[in-house]
């Protein structure tokens, strides 16, 4: 365990423990982007800076993926600095993307406005944070990329072209954070990343839960991670609930 | 490494299997095998790409975000010589515009374009490193210095020479 301090108040983590982790538990509040619980770490968007006072110096960095190795760290979540870092950045992507519902959440969380004297721009939900990227990478599918650089880069599938590799998982759009990654779904059809994938549906509850190539991405995969036939036939509310039946006493069982 | 070949077919390009050949299975040899295929085909081909992720275990998505990150490579065939025109602040202030326009009119090609017959591609860069002789025009490996839009056509006639 390594103990710090997050504005003033004392905490002990496992080492190893990202400061933003750590300075939630010590009940700041930080905000984030391009964060993701489940994915692996970034730091592409950059909102989630603090201050960091170390051996003599302070500096700023991004506490979503600052591990906590040491004893004695003392992280201030709100200074003028951190206030200072944070504006810009939200300003900057206020401008890009005013569009975005979660973008102007944050800004007026932030109590930043936008920046009058420049002009608008093209308006877009994309952020470039790579969650999307990101997720797809982790499924083992990696269907996505970034392309080009600076003010172009873009997430695309490679080549530009239909995702190939893509099994229609929904996953990017899932963890994006500002709504950019749309699909359609109709006549039993998911459409995305400019392919069509064929939705399964639960024999139970008929709520279409997977796609085709989803289950079988599954069954080329690890073992286990496939589903069994029987589990293949249901969506996972359902299988839940079926595998909750079969511990359940004889009597209760339909009631 | 020639720079003269055209197609992915001519017998003089040391062809695909060759590069992959001389670069480790391995993600850290990427650029590298790109940068040979951009010197050997004068740009990036698809299949290339393909090919060099499979033999690399890396995501096709991984090597079309290089390819596409720098510069120096290109997924669309280069000119067999690259013409590069500096805008940086000295060659800016001292008539870059002027020559660009020329070569642009000259070339009938904008910038990043190639001409049609393969012979030039025409490129803006920022500051060659020769302020001195602002403004610059480098021809593959050659500047040319203290550039007016009047020299244009005789500096490409040069070229074109050599180009053939
Ligand atoms: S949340 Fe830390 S850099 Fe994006
Ligand atoms: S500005 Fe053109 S060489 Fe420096």
């Amino acid at each position: 365990m390594k103990t710090l301090s997050v504005d003033g108040k004392t905490v002990s983590v496992e080492s190893g423990t990202m400061l933003y982790d750590a300075a939630v538990l010590a009940g700041a509040s930080i905000p984030t982007l391009c964060r993701h619980e489940g994915l692996p770490h970034e730091g592409a968007c950059r909102v989630c800076m603090v201050e960091l006072h170390r051996r003599g110096t302070v500096r700023l960095v991004a506490s979503c993926m600052f591990p906590v190795n040491e004893e004695g760290l003392e992280v201030r979540t709100d200074t003028e600095r951190v206030r200072a870092a944070r504006n810009f950045v939200i300003r900057l992507l206020l401008r890009r993307n005013g569009d975005s519902a979660a973008i102007r959440r944050l800004a007026a969380e932030e109590n930043v406005l936008p920046d009058g004297r420049l002009p608008a721009l093209e308006k877009e939900l994309c952020i470039r944070c790579g969650r999307c990227i990101r997720a797809c990478s982790a499924n083992g599918t990696d269907a996505l990329g970034f392309a080009l650089r600076g003010w172009d880069r873009k997430t695309t599938p490679p080549f530009g072209e239909a995702a190939a590799t893509c099994v229609g998982c929904l996953a990017c759009a899932e963890v994006c954070p500002t709504g950019h990654i749309s699909w359609e779904e109709k006549d039993g059809h998911r459409r995305i990343w400019g392919r069509d994938f064929a939705l399964v549906c639960c024999e139970h509850c008929g709520e279409p839960f997977a796609t085709e190539e989803q289950l079988a991405f599954l069954r080329a995969g690890h073992p286990s991670d496939a589903l069994s036939p029987e589990e293949e036939r249901f969506c996972p509310r359902c299988r839940r609930i079926r595998a909750g039946q079969s511990f359940t006493l004889e009597e209760v069982k339909d009631r | 490494m020639p720079r003269s070949c055209d197609t992915l077919s001519a017998p003089s390009c040391p062809d695909l299997d060759a590069i992959l050949a001389r670069h480790p299975a391995h993600p850290r040899y990427l650029l590298a095998a790109l940068q040979d295929i951009q010197a050997a085909f004068r740009h990036i081909p698809r299949e290339a790409m393909v090919r060099v992720a499979a033999h690399m275990g890396i995501p096709e998505s991984r090597v079309y975000g290089v390819a596409t990150f720098y510069k120096a490579l290109s997924l669309v065939p280069k000119g067999r010589k690259t013409v590069k025109v500096c805008m940086g602040t000295a060659c800016h202030l001292r008539g870059a515009p002027g020559v660009l326009e020329a070569l642009e009119n000259a070339l009938g090609i904008a910038p990043g374009d190639t001409t049609e017959d393969g012979a030039f591609s025409l490129e803006t860069v920022n500051c060659l490193g020769a302020c001195a002789l602002a403004p610059v025009v480098m021809v593959e490996d050659t500047p040319y210095g203290a550039m007016t839009p009047a020299r244009v056509a005789s500096m490409l006639e040069k070229e074109r020479d050599h180009a053939v």
